[in-house]
């Protein structure tokens, strides 16, 4: 369905400095299934989100990397091409900030109208109505919002709009970047259900779903992936991710959600001391060295590669799995 | 719409309140001022009599007819009633010429003037405020600065630049006046190019104010709007850039029209003292004429009619915002 093999991507700054949000990211989705994406802010979650799209623009620039949909290898079409025959109709993307996603001074329709007409011009306004209407009723959105400007909806309904825009033309993979961080808990709960009946009903093939809250994260996605410092440190399925991690990252950020759902302790696990490494010169070694309770010399003589294991997990440390899992259990008595 | 209409009806209220302060101030401003002009006009056409009591019969005909002798009530009521009637009295300095007749042979050269020059910066300024938010670069870094400097001069600054170097020094337009002095208004050939030629330098002058401060005000709006989550998120649906462009300009544009109604006061008043530099046969020279003869009447008459015609341009561009702004239904119904 959807892979992606070692991109790199950066941002030129005003100072004409390179940032290294995105550095050498592999992985692939399956048809029907969904990916987690997580890690602390600043690690390049929303800028891989972007960079997936496989269209560019300033400060953000392609350097390395293939993305492959659907058997197309998107990286070397020309950019009004991805635009017309990539862009919502092959990956959609719901953005981080979607309460400010649309236009104040414009109706729904008359955007809607805009998007549908980017890809066909032919299509009339008549039937981007039905279409519309079809749509936002069979995701329980009244056809009234169609008619109103953003400002006129609620936060909530103004981002399960934005998710029922971007998949006006039925893309084959979503990406969600935190769909629903900046909601209550009730629209949080709205805009999972609308975001899973999208998988259930076929309305998307794949999703991708990306926040810092991991206890959404896990039950809504079949994988997770964990990112740091623009690369990334654990690949696994959604259970073996939360309840056996191997990075001492992912560990550390993992603690905070296994605790309170097993009823252990009622303290949370405290943040992972430190800050992370500024991208613009990242260190040599291991990314992680630096905050690393385990770290060891070899850690910062040269970088870390990802390791595959048999079971289709990967993880990027110089330590063996079964001594890590040593390592932590010690830890914990 | 309900919303639509509170936002109306607010605005018309302000509209006429400050309607009826501008017409108290018209008129009690003037008769502030020190001298007595009956007493200037008097003494003017007295020069070489020897007659007091003749000297003081003038005077007293005069304040008779003016009203000067009158209390400020009485004079104000009178005011009132004359001036929904159009009838603005005598005008001191030229009498006999009534205020009615000198507004009217002048007002319709500021119009020309200013309506068309503010208009006309306006569009050019925001259009270049846009592209070098959008484009960046060269253009951006060689429009700021230009811009930025113009904006800063005073309009009568820009008015003298423009008639050294252009009327003086090259001598490629007339220095002062609406058209030759030794033409008669008429619709020959020769006296509509004596009026265009003369018609450039003001306008101009005025145009080129007008662009500076546009730009720079557009230029930072558009770019907060360029960078506004609306507008990346179009991109990634595959929206093209030129349509999108668009949304970023009407939406910049919204605060330029406030902007615009905000400053039309300040522009008209720079506009009138470029007139007054070039001399043209506008309104701006009649209040310099009024004020230098102590012409009550042609004073008021005049700021009030600059200032009914500010008021208006300032309520209309409110009225059109409301419509051109979703939010502001959207706010005024809560
Ligand atoms: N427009 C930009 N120009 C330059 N650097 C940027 C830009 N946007 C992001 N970055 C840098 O890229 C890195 C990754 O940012 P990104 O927004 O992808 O993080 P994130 O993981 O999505 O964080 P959050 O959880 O806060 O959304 C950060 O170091 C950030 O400073
Ligand atoms: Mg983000």
């Amino acid at each position: 369905m959807l892979e992606v093999r070692e991109l790199t991507t950066k941002y030129i700054t005003r100072f004409k400095e390179d940032i290294y949000a995105v550095d050498h990211v592999s992985l692939k989705i399956e048809e029907g299934r969904s990916l987690g994406i997580a890690g602390e802010s600043g690690c390049g979650k929303s800028t891989l989100a972007l960079s997936l799209m496989g269209y560019y623009f300033p400060p953000l620039h392609y350097t390395s990397g293939d993305i492959i949909i659907d058997g197309t290898n998107i990286s070397g079409m020309k950019a009004d091409d991805v635009r017309k025959s990539i862009l919502g109709r092959e990956i959609a993307y719901i953005p981080q900030a979607a309460l400010n996603a649309l236009n104040p001074t414009q109706k729904i329709i008359r955007f809607i109208e805009d998007v549908v007409k980017a890809h066909d011009p032919t299509v009339t306004k008549d039937e981007i109505y039905e279409m519309a209407r079809g749509l936002f009723e069979s995701l329980g959105l009244p056809a009234e919002v169609l008619q109103k400007y953003p400002v006129e909806l609620s936060g909530g309904m103004k981002q399960r709009t934005v998710i029922a825009i971007s998949v006006i033309l039925r893309p084959q993979v979503l990406i969600a970047d935190e769909p629903s961080s900046a909601l209550d808990v009730t629209s949080q709960k709205m805009v999972i259900k609308m975001l899973r009946n999208l998988m259930d009903n076929g309305y998307v093939k794949a999703m991708i779903f990306i926040t810092h809250e991991l206890p959404l994260l896990y039950n809504v996605t079949d994988d997770i992936m964990v990112m740091y410092a623009g690369q990334i440190v654990e690949k696994a399925p959604a259970h073996e991710a939360v309840f056996d991690p191997l990075h001492p990252y992912s560990k550390g950020l993992m603690g905070s959600i296994i605790v309170p759902e097993e009823g252990l302790r009622d303290v949370k696990l405290a943040a992972i001391p430190g800050t992370p490494p500024n991208l613009k010169n990242p260190p040599k070694g291991c990314r992680f060295a630096a905050r690393c309770k385990y770290v060891r010399p070899e850690c910062r003589v040269q970088s870390i590669q990802l390791r595959e294991l048999e079971n289709g997990r990967s993880y990027r440390c110089v330590i063996g799995e079964d001594e890590l899992r040593e390592l932590y259990a010690r830890e914990a008595e | 719409m309900k919303g639509y209409r509170n936002y109306f009806l607010n605005k018309l209220l302000w509209f006429l309140v400050t309607l009826v302060a501008a017409f108290i101030l018209n008129f009690i401003l003037p008769r502030l001022m020190p001298g007595d002009p009956v007493a200037a006009i008097v003494s003017r056409l007295a020069q070489g009599m020897s007659n007091t009591s003749g000297v003081q019969a003038i005077y007293e005909q005069y304040a008779e007819q003016f009203g000067t002798n009158k209390p400020m009530l009485e004079q104000f009521v009178l005011y009132m009633r004359n001036v929904f009637q159009g009838d603005f009295g005598f005008s001191f300095s030229q009498y006999p010429r009534t205020v009615a007749d000198v507004i009217s042979s002048s007002i319709w050269w500021t119009v020309g003037l200013q309506f068309p020059a503010i208009i006309i910066g306006w569009l050019i300024g925001n259009t270049l405020g846009a592209l070098a938010a959008y484009r960046r670069g060269t253009f951006d870094k060689v429009l700021m600065p230009i811009s930025i400097f113009v904006s800063n001069l005073p309009a009568f600054g820009m008015a003298v630049i423009m008639l050294v170097i252009f009327a003086v020094t090259l001598r490629w337009f007339p220095t002062s006046g609406g058209y030759g002095f030794d033409l008669i208004p008429n619709f020959s050939w020769k006296f509509i190019w004596s009026v265009f030629i003369h018609y450039q330098l003001p306008f101009w002058s005025i145009v080129l104010i007008t662009i500076g401060g546009q730009a720079i005000g557009m230029r930072s709006m558009s770019i907060y709007e360029l960078n506004a989550d609306y507008v990346k998120y179009s991109r990634l649906l595959g929206i093209k850039d030129r349509k999108i462009v668009g949304y970023v300009f009407r939406n910049a544009m919204l605060p330029q029209i406030t902007g615009l109604a905000l400053s039309i006061g300040t522009m008209v008043g720079g506009a009138l003292v470029a007139e007054i530099i070039f001399s043209y046969p506008g309104l701006g020279s009649t209040i310099l004429t009024a004020v230098l003869g102590q012409d009550y009447p042609l004073i008021s008459a005049t700021t009030l009619i600059i200032t009914l015609m500010v008021l208006l341009a300032n309520f209309l561009l409110e009225i059109a915002y409301g419509f051109l702004d979703p939010r502001i239904k959207a706010a005024q119904a809560d």
